[in-house]
């Protein structure tokens, strides 16, 4: 409190941030709160037909979200502290799931593990059922992991190799040293993982619409009312029930922090390499992300002779009709379309989080849990809703002369805004406050002292924030459906398109287009960036 | 620096504003209410689409030609959605048309005032249930439920093309049988009201019959399109669905067949103008364009479905209104009793 009054530009730039999220995050969700009116979520509550979606949802939840949270931080630690090779490539290969729009790549999957699948039925003969609880728990450990990856990986880079190395002088085995040092260290971030990979699942409406068979989860009876029935209203009582879930995580996710201190950069500088791991422990590592890549590429892989085949998989005939429908009319403005937005709302979006978890993180202000679980609530709100909030906040007739491309971007910004913000919390308070406070001593204001000192340490979070805003603004759909124009359509808007019109190939091309889109263009930023974000990778 | 860019430019976007807020009062005036059909259309419309994505192209196409008037339009295979859209739209609408969707969709906006009533002189010699007696909205093409098989799997399962929907409790589907989810698809749903209907809205010998086909059945499926694809790809050997979607799929794999049951139920598709349109006589002229018998020749051509016009021709192995055997289909109730009627479903099939 006292700095705020010493440096008015502190206070300015936290009032700022705060109208910002009530503006963009809270203003369009009321309005999609209040739809149902009273009478509405009386009766809609009455009715329980969201009795079983609900349990459904929990039970979905705990599933993937364990199994994605153990396969992520398995493979953050293979990534950081074995010596296995090729991680280039297994660091490609842990974005690549979140690079999934809707329907495509889970349609693939049941290409391949149906019951007429072709690993499942044609190597293997058996011909399991896809749908139900099983197949969904599979498709979102995958799908989501990578999120789980990327926020663990983050936390163990920055984890200090001389408490290991003391560890490991003083006796311990490499097993004991990770079970008392390296585990209890990444708490902050294992916290921050679990917590945002079980809200992205609460909220995931692709893999179980496709999956689900009879199993309804909250987020599909809220968008099956809309899409089969116009149900508004109802919808929008759903809506609401998966935000008070994510206020029960969220308050579960303090509990378990306990807000203990988990300081691992402190003033000094470390440059002590860490305790080699067992090359046998290394080798395993590497045999597991292998299988793991293996299962992903056999996916994208068929994705990719989808594309390429006339009408997979019953009439293999080669063909590149459907990429040169790719390429007509104005479909490669909507390709545009997708990187340009995506690229902005990345840049805006890693930048606002990382500054918006400094604020958080390193205040001492009232109410600072409440605009941290703010930032953290988008992710829980399906991206149908989010679009649907802004709609209806910000089409409004006195805005009307404001281009669409600004209202796609700001949603994009805002709804991606909780993993990149949960990297810079997470981070932060690995990082000892001595160090700013040195700056500040110095005469630095608390501003200077964030862009100068705490920016640049905190490099991987503004990745992480980066990159995952800028993979889900690629593959979302749901969130642009309602506000795209016709000069504003998006890849996803065309896939989307192309899948209800049987058009399996197309659908399949456009969605290979879009993808290989958005891995080229991050290739392009990482190189663009090596210079500016060194501080941060060299800790990695 | 960036959130620094970002606040300068919030900051200019409410200052801009607050200026066009200060000096935009004067310049909107109300448009003057139209007095219908006599205007000449000119200029521009914008059409909220729920067609299939190869019809709208040429479709619009054509009406441009017929009328000059201009098309923007916005595609989305999905009326639900744009029915939302429209009503989150309400206070700056953006469409003047919306334009395909079974007649449910578009029903619900006209009774919150959201359409402009026209009654077309071209809808004159429509039937009354292809149009809602107020204009909000007006039918213009049918969509009838059939069912797809996949002759492959047929013959592997010793099974025959359904004629009644009684024929899907044989044994011999069990386990080859797939169905759009009820509760998350139309199709679905309109499967269930139908079997209410054809059992004189029984709802109990209705939910015994749905009990009954829950054990053939092997997977409920998310979307109706893929409830076709599952068939085509040779997963399941038969799916109801819309017969329109499945002529549209057998044209891509001869293994698909389509079959209609008799009393099946079907959908009337419809077009509607939105309140607020800053081109009622563009819009009115759309409306009567595809009331036109050329229109519904060439919806019928690109879109498998039939058209509500007496004379237009429907396409070649599709199934006409006039030959198929209906269920007494009463939209209103289907639609005001949904909620209790797939909750009987749900404890019926002993999923709640």
């Amino acid at each position: 409190m006292r700095s705020l009054r010493r440096e008015p530009a502190l206070l300015l730039a936290l009032l700022a941030v705060i109208v910002l999220v009530l503006l963009f995050v809270v203003y369009p969700q009321v309005q999609v709160g209040v739809a149902p009116g009273f009478s509405g979520y009386l009766s809609f509550l009455e009715g329980g037909t969201w009795r079983i979606p609900l349990q459904n949802s929990l039970k979905v939840t705990a599933l993937s979200t364990t199994t994605a949270v153990l396969l992520g931080f398995v493979y953050a630690y293979a990534m950081v502290y074995s010596q296995m090779r090729w991680k280039a490539f297994f660091n490609l290969i842990g974005i690549l799931p979140l690079l999934s729009p809707p329907f495509v790549v889970a349609a693939s999957y049941l290409l391949l593990f149906g019951n007429r699948g072709i690993i499942t039925y044609g190597v293997f003969g058996q011909s399991p059922n896809p749908y139900g609880i099983t197949g969904i728990w599979g498709v979102q450990t995958i799908a989501f992991f990578p999120f789980a990856y990327q926020l663990i990986a983050d936390v163990l880079s920055r984890s200090d190799a001389r408490m290991e190395q003391a560890a490991r002088n003083l006796g311990a085995s490499p097993w004991r040293v990770f079970w008392t040092v390296t585990l209890p260290l990444s708490r902050p971030g294992l916290a921050a993982a679990i917590l945002t990979t079980a809200i992205y699942v609460l909220e995931d409406f692709g893999n179980p619409q496709l999956l689900g068979g009879l199993v309804t989860v909250l987020p599909t009876q809220a968008y099956s009312l809309i899409s089969g029935f116009g149900d508004y209203t109802s919808a929008a009582a759903v809506c609401t029930i998966l935000l008070l879930l994510a206020l029960g995580l969220y308050v579960a996710k303090i509990r378990l922090d306990g807000g203990r201190s988990f300081v691992t950069i402190s003033g000094r500088a470390s440059s002590m390499p860490r305790p080699p791991v067992p090359a046998a422990l290394s080798w395993a590592c590497f045999v597991g992300c292998l299988a793991l890549a293996g299962l992903i590429l056999l996916v994208y892989g068929t994705l990719l002779v989808s594309a390429l085949t006339f009408a997979f998989p019953y009439n293999l005939r080669l063909t590149i009709e459907h990429f040169q429908y790719v390429a007509t009319g104005s479909n490669g403005d909507a390709l545009r379309n997708t990187l340009f937005f995506s690229a902005a709302a990345a840049a805006i979006s890693a930048v606002f989080a990382l500054f918006a978890g400094w604020l958080v993180q390193r205040g001492e202000w009232p109410g600072r849990r409440l605009l941290d679980f703010l930032l953290i609530m988008p992710a829980a709100i399906p991206g149908i809703f989010f679009g649907i909030g802004y709609l209806t906040a910000f089409n409004q007739p006195w805005l009307d002369w404001v281009d669409r491309s600004w209202l796609i971007v700001l949603a994009l910004v805002f709804w991606n805004i909780p993993v990149g913000y949960q990297a810079a919390a997470a981070g932060l308070r690995q990082i000892d406050r001595s160090i700013e406070e040195a700056a500040t001593s110095l005469g630095a204001s608390k501003l200077r002292g964030f862009w100068d000192v705490v920016r640049p340490m905190l490099g991987g979070s503004l990745r992480v924030g980066f990159v995952t805003t800028f993979v889900r603004a690629v593959t979302t759909l749901s969130l642009v459906i309602f506000l795209f124009t016709p000069p504003t359509t998006v890849a996803t808007i065309r896939i989307y398109q192309l899948v209800n019109d049987l058009d399996w190939g197309g659908a399949a091309a456009f969605t290979v287009a879009d993808i290989s889109l958005a891995i080229v263009a991050l290739v392009v930023f990482a190189f663009l960036a090596r210079g500016r974000l060194v501080l941060g990778a060299a800790r990695a | 620096m960036t959130p620094e860019l970002d606040r300068r430019n919030f900051l200019k976007l409410v200052g801009v504003t607050a200026i066009v807020a200060s000096c935009g009062g004067a310049s909107t005036a109300s448009p003057a209410p139209s007095t219908g059909g006599t205007a000449k259309a000119t200029g521009r419309i914008s059409i909220y689409s729920a067609l299939n994505e190869s019809t709208n192209n040429q479709l619009f196409a054509a009406f441009t030609q017929a009328t000059g008037v201009q098309v923007d339009v916005l595609p989305l295979a999905a009326a639900g959605e744009l029915q939302t859209r429209i009503t989150a739209e309400k206070a700056s609408p953006k469409a003047d048309i919306f334009v395909g969707g079974s007649s449910e969709f578009h029903d619900p906006l006209g009774k919150q005032g959201l359409l402009e009533p026209y009654k077309s002189p071209k809808a004159s010699a429509l039937k009354a249930e292809f149009k809602e007696a107020s204009g909000n909205w007006t039918g213009w093409y049918t969509g009838i439920f059939g069912m797809v098989t996949n002759s492959g799997e047929m013959t592997k399962a010793g099974l025959k093309a359904p004629t009644s929907w009684d024929d899907l409790l044989d044994a011999k589907w069990k386990g080859n049988l797939v169905l759009p989810d009820p509760v998350k698809t139309g199709g679905g749903y309109i499967f269930i009201a139908t079997q209410i209907f054809r059992f004189n809205r029984d709802e109990a010998k209705a939910m015994d019959y749905m009990k009954k086909l829950h054990t053939n059945i092997r997977a409920y499926i998310g979307t109706s399109p893929a409830a076709i694809g599952e068939v085509s790809g040779a997963k399941a050997a038969g799916a109801p669905n819309w017969a329109h979607d499945i002529l549209t799929e057998k044209a891509k794999n001869p293994a698909v067949d389509l079959s209609v049951p008799s009393d099946t139920g079907f959908e009337v598709g419809a077009v509607s103008i939105v309140k607020g349109t800053k081109n009622l006589a563009g819009a009115q002229a759309f409306v009567d364009w595809v009331l036109t018998p050329e229109a519904g020749a060439l919806n019928v051509k690109l879109s498998n479905r039939g058209s509500t016009l007496e004379g237009v021709a429907s396409a070649p192995g599709a199934p006409t209104l006039a030959q198929v055997k209906l269920v007494n289909y009463d939209r209103q109730w289907a639609t005001d009793n949904k909620d209790r009627i797939l909750k009987l479903w749900q404890q019926a099939v002993g999923i709640q």
